[in-house]
């Protein structure tokens, strides 16, 4: 109706650098639960994958918050403040404490892992299942409880970014199992087993995270206005080509369909064009959710 | 682990705002004021006065809709700062605390009314603070002194015989966006819902 003659433009706030973030804390958190289903639920077969995602999700943990403290614009005191001035109702005052208490626990868990004694590693993995979907699932909430975006304000938000984490994890797993096993092993073999049943897993998966973005979408595009324009902004708007085909198509649905197919699961060079796009998928949602989720004008 | 803000007396004021849209002419001198006011730098407004066109030449209008932070008795802002940077005083106005701030940018984001903003060289948040230190001495907000149709109307909403809230009581007013539950205290007279339009495309940071 009306034409814009004069009005100020939003600064968008959250952009790259916190997609990053949420990026690197989620294949942190993916790898970390591989590294927990054969000492922690004893799914045996997983086992050659335990030391590698408890290494991986502790590099990536310390990696990951790099990017946070680019974004903020006092880093140091940032850290100071976050402990000192602590608001319980804030999503984003418990990340420096999670920050911190899961790769320490994750450092004791690899310890363990790598001396041999089964207990204490059962024990602290287990204590870091909840830290891993914490330090992850907190991500969501950050955004979830940012009301004004309706994009962000869903109870789905955690849900999302846990599946969108362990599927990422998953396919930075296979690709870095790959690797280790053709080269810096003695037998130079991959190991197909495991490999092939981590495939399973991200193909399950999967399925689950492309039901969760169509609840979410039904939900934004019989909902309010702004909710109803979010959704077209993402669907066929400017965002379209990063959501629909990068995210979704390029992102979950090839690779979901080249891991459910055993012909194709079982070459290796599928296998790794499927993990290559998935995480180039995940690494999309990530902005598409972050800078696409409040990209749109709100008044 | 401490609200440096928190703190028990409440017999004060609560300010507020009213905005007659009637007496609005659109001249953006609010928005100037504002800025000479609290040194605002360039690109970036506390206040500013949306402007719309509507129709066909030669049956053409012009609505405005000025702009502010709220000064929410709610404000999400307060509630998401991670280190309690923003606060609210006991007279309602939501401050930013410059001492605490570590421009995290997550109150940006939440604010339904975006009219937080990034200080470019502070490297943190800062916005309208109803020019505090000018209330404190008893004078009113600099935008309210400018306008030259009195379109802006401060006070205290809680003094049953200030203007504000004669008006608030007894004017049809309405809010931005009541249903966030924010509970927004600048109102406004004659209101245009064109003026606060949803758009559905977007200006990408890679974009030209
Ligand atoms: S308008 Fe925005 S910045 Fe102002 S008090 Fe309300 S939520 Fe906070
Ligand atoms: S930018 Fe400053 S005021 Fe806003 S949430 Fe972060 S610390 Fe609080
Ligand atoms: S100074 Fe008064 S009349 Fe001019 S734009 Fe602002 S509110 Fe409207």
């Amino acid at each position: 109706m009306g034409k814009v003659v004069f009005d100020v433009q939003y600064q968008t706030t959250l952009a790259f650098l916190i997609s990053y973030y949420f990026y690197f804390t989620g294949l942190s958190a993916g790898s970390f639960m591989i590294s927990t289903l054969s000492y922690g639920f004893g799914m045996e077969k997983f086992k050659p994958a335990s030391k590698m995602g408890v290494v991986a999700a502790v590099l990536l943990l310390l990696l990951a918050p790099q990017f946070l403290l680019m974004q903020v614009g006092w880093p140091i005191k940032s850290i100071w403040n976050h402990f000192v001035y602590f608001n319980p109702l804030s999503a984003m005052s418990y990340g420096a404490f999670l920050l911190m208490l899961y790769p320490m626990n994750s450092v004791v868990y690899g310890i363990f892992m790598f001396q041999g004694n089964l207990k204490m590693t059962k024990i602290f993995g287990l204590i870091g299942i909840p830290l891993a979907l914490a330090v992850h699932g907190y991500t969501g909430w950050i955004l979830a409880l940012g009301v004004a975006r309706d994009y962000w304000n869903t109870g789905l938000m955690p849900i999302v970014f846990l599946f969108s984490a362990m599927v990422s994890g998953i396919s930075m797993m296979i690709l870095m199992i790959m690797v280790r096993d053709r080269f810096f092993t003695k037998e130079k073999t991959i190991n197909h087993e495991l490999i092939d049943s981590l495939a399973k897993l991200l193909g399950w998966l999967l399925v689950v995270d492309l039901f969760l973005v169509f609840c979410d979408y039904s939900v934004l595009l019989y909902s309010k206005l702004e909710a109803q324009e979010v959704a077209h902004f993402m669907l066929f708007g400017k965002m379209s080509f990063w959501f629909v085909i990068v995210e979704n198509l390029i992102g979950k649905v090839i690779p979901m369909i080249i891991v459910m197919i055993p012909g194709m699961r079982k070459s290796y060079f599928w296998l790794i064009l499927a993990a290559l796009m998935n995480m180039a998928g995940i690494l999309a949602m990530r902005i598409v959710t972050v800078y696409g989720g409040q990209a749109l004008p709100l008044m | 682990m401490s609200n440096p803000h928190k703190s028990k007396n409440s017999d004060l004021p609560r300010y507020g705002m009213l905005i007659d849209l009637d007496r609005c002419v659109g001249c953006h001198t609010c928005e100037i004021a504002c800025k000479i006011e609290n040194d605002v730098p360039l690109g970036i407004w506390r206040s500013w006065v949306k402007e719309i066109e509507k129709g066909k030449y030669p049956d053409v209008v012009r609505s405005f809709r000025p702009t502010l932070c709220n000064h929410c008795e709610n404000p999400i802002c307060v509630k998401v700062c991670p280190v309690n940077a923003a606060w609210q005083r006991e007279d309602g106005i939501v401050m930013l605390d410059p001492h605490l701030c570590v421009g995290c940018r997550y109150c940006m984001s939440a604010c339904p009314y975006e009219v937080r903003y990034i200080h470019p060289t502070k490297g943190m948040i800062d916005k309208c603070d109803f020019c505090s230190t000018r209330v404190d001495a008893g004078l009113k907000p600099s935008c309210v002194e400018a306008c030259p149709s009195s379109a802006r109307i401060f006070g205290d909403l809680n003094d049953a015989k200030s203007e504000v809230a004669k008006l608030v009581a007894t004017k049809a007013v309405s809010t931005l966006k009541p249903e966030i539950g924010t509970g927004p205290r600048v109102y406004y007279i004659g209101l245009d819902p064109a003026t606060m339009e949803i758009k559905r495309e977007a200006k990408l940071v890679w974009e030209k």
